[in-house]
């Protein structure tokens, strides 16, 4: 059984061998010892504090093999995305070329540099040690987060975004970088994207990107063609996320051209359809029990503590019937209240 | 013997047939009966002095008087956007820089302008394949500095000359195909027909209002920044040597080189003087180095190119000379040598 719930010092280890199993360029995770400290003392900071607007918090969850307590994956979300600073992303603009007198109409795709993701909130750094044959896992690792902003939605904005990678090969070039930000940080990708530290706020991006349009037919056809793409690492996620209610198309990352994805928190299934009810143990399935009518995103509700787990269940009026196991990888005690979604 | 003089409303038909040689990429020369018969009336009015100055556009033709026929033209407008806008793109500079990762960035940028409006314009230079040798082309493109220099109250501060841009063997402009394509979603040569038939507010209408970075074209769009059509290349120099220069503006189509000079700094106004033509000069006394020789009259100006030596403020011509120029010993002619001076 699996469970996502805060990170803590004790984690960072764990943390730093699942980093090395990351690609640069692709994920977001912390790579060094100290970084990786920082962020997870400001997490638990920031879970701690008792937050009525949301600023600088950061949240870092981890998903857990409860078998062996391994930690098998990690994801984070930022309560604003420009915490000391402006976020900064590529809109995407349609600039619609109209003459009356030549009776010509038609549009060009424009790329404006943008900060309007500042105030959003942002999730981030989502990987697993093992993406290819995760299971509903993977799900509960990317909407554990979302449930926690169901139960404390004064921590988060109304907006929601997740940038994923865009496309680069093996050796780490990206051909969106090469055609736009290569001309103005005369650097390599992977070099710019350690130089910001994965950031995109940073008062550099600013001095160094163009403030004017970037008109998409001048760039060059591999440029064209990885706007708004994800790399191949990137497609578990974005298919979590595309059915958690997430859109693309308006914005993309201004290094690698890959997408970002924004939805409105009401419009999110996880935040949307979860409910909370009261918990309740008892077996399930067997000869003499009710049958499972499904298998549940469950978390308790507590904004400290918060543990989050899929599990079979069967709701019955106002409870739902969980295995005794669950409400303790839950940590909450029978007939207590939890929030929870159909998976 | 070639003279290159003040147009005549009876050159239409000549001028016709060879605007039909241009080929693109030179707007104000298109084979167009109303077109350029309208522009002839405007020409002829201009050398009468009946328009205003601002309005004028002098067109000069070069005939070959032994073949009676025409061998080439080329003109001076009194100033360009007065009317329709004049677009141009201004080559600026952007830095991006950045303190913290030591990355200093000097990028070039194209800037829609109309700055040059309101300059007087060197333009329409075509010399008849037929006539393309010796100092033909020289004698052509530069008469139109000693007109300068003899009526410079008529123009203005500065003078522009816009050069036709860079296009490939094939008759493709690299930079057209990179960037006003894109805007436009025409062919080059349809652009450049409506601009000749001044219909030029689809530039605005169409073209992106915002700068663009130089650097985000094609190498080869990059390259033919700035750069002549080969076949321009002569003209270019010719009018290089004049005091000319090529000081960032482009043509916002084929990315040809806009030349400038402020009038008072070109070499004819240095360097011309006026002659007057002796009476009886002894054979010995004609000849000389190449000179271009100019009558100073408005309405029927007219240039030749001929060994002469002007000295002390007289000159010896030929009787042949006399005629080309319609001149006769007593009258005052501008003189200026054909060739840069090797001390200047």
């Amino acid at each position: 059984m699996f469970v996502v719930r805060p990170v803590e010092l004790a984690d960072i280890p764990a943390l730093e061998t699942l980093a090395r199993l990351a690609s640069s360029g692709v994920h977001t995770l912390p790579r060094t010892l100290d970084n990786l400290q920082r962020a997870v003392e400001r997490s638990l900071a920031s879970f701690a504090a008792n937050v009525e607007i949301q600023s600088e918090e950061l949240y870092m969850f981890v998903l857990v093999d409860l078998r062996d307590q391994s930690l098998l994956g990690s994801a984070t979300i930022f309560a604003t995305a420009g915490t000391n600073g402006t976020y900064f992303a590529f809109r995407n603009d349609v600039v619609q070329q109209v003459s009356r007198d030549l009776h010509i109409s038609h549009s060009v795709h424009a790329l404006t540099l943008c900060s309007e993701l500042t105030a959003y909130s942002q999730l981030s750094s989502f990987f697993m040690r093992d993406n290819k044959h995760a299971g509903d896992e993977a799900a509960l690792l990317s909407r554990a987060r979302l449930l926690f902003a169901a139960i404390a939605p004064q921590r988060f904005g109304d907006r929601f975004f997740v940038s994923l990678a865009g496309i680069s090969d093996e050796k780490g070039q990206s051909p969106f970088w090469d055609a736009l930000g290569r001309k103005f940080f005369q650097m390599d990708f992977l070099e710019a994207e350690s130089a910001v530290d994965g950031a995109r706020n940073r008062t550099l991006i600013v001095e160094l990107m163009p403030h004017y349009p970037v008109y998409v037919p001048l760039l060059p056809t591999q440029a064209q063609a990885a706007l708004g793409q994800i790399h191949p690492e990137g497609e578990l996620p974005f298919r979590l996320l595309q059915a958690e209610g997430f859109e693309a198309d308006e914005y993309i990352d201004i290094f690698d051209g890959g997408p970002i994805l924004q939805a409105h928190r009401d419009s999110l299934r996880t935040v949307q359809q979860a409910h909370r009810i009261f918990a309740e143990g008892g077996e399930l399935g067997g000869p003499l029990s009710q049958d499972p009518d499904g298998s549940y995103l469950i978390s308790n509700t507590r904004e400290q503590g918060f543990r989050a787990i899929v599990a079979q269940g069967k709701k019955m009026d106002d409870t739902l019937l969980i295995s005794p196991e669950d409400l303790l990888a839950l940590d909450v005690a029978a007939g207590e209240e939890v929030i929870c979604v159909k998976l | 013997m070639l003279v290159v003089r003040a147009i005549k409303p009876d050159d239409l038909d000549p001028l016709l047939d060879m605007a039909g040689q241009v080929g693109s990429g030179m707007t104000t020369l298109k084979p167009d009966r109303k077109l350029l018969g309208d522009r002839v009336e405007v020409a002829c009015a201009s050398f009468a002095e009946s328009i205003a100055p601002e309005k004028r556009d002098y067109m000069f033709v070069m005939e070959d008087t032994s073949k009676g026929c025409m061998a080439g033209v080329c003109a001076i407008k009194g100033a360009v956007g007065l009317e329709e806008p004049f677009y141009n793109y201004r080559i600026g500079t952007l830095v991006h820089s950045s303190r913290e990762l030591k990355v200093f960035t000097r990028m070039e940028t194209l800037y829609l302008s109309n700055d040059l409006t309101g300059n007087s314009e060197l333009c329409s230079l075509f010399l008849h394949p037929d006539y393309r040798s010796g100092v033909n082309g020289k004698l052509l493109s530069k008469s139109r500095f000693l007109f300068i220099a003899q009526f410079p109250h008529l123009f203005t501060e500065k003078i522009i000359a816009e050069m036709r841009g860079y296009q490939t063997p094939e008759g493709v402009s690299p930079f057209y195909e990179a960037l006003g394509r894109h805007f436009f979603k025409m062919e080059f040569d349809t652009c450049d027909e409506l601009t000749a038939k001044g219909k030029k507010s689809f530039i605005a209408e169409l073209m992106p209002r915002q700068p663009i970075y130089v650097s985000y074209l094609p190498d080869e769009a990059q390259e033919s920044v700035g750069k002549v059509h080969t076949n321009t290349a002569p003209a270019r120099r010719l009018l290089e040597q004049e005091g000319m220069y090529y000081d960032g503006f482009i043509d916002i189509f084929d990315a040809g080189p806009v030349l400038q000079a402020r009038v008072r700094e070109l070499r004819a106004m240095r360097e011309s003087a006026l002659s007057v033509i002796d009476g009886n000069p002894s054979v010995a006394e004609i000849g000389g180095e190449d000179t271009l020789v100019s009558n100073t009259f408005m309405r029927d100006f007219r240039v030749i190119v001929t060994p002469a030596n002007p000295d002390h403020g007289r000159i010896a011509l030929s009787d042949a000379d006399q005629q080309l120029l319609a001149c006769q010993p007593g009258d005052a002619v501008r003189t200026l040598s054909l060739n840069l001076r090797k001390s200047s």
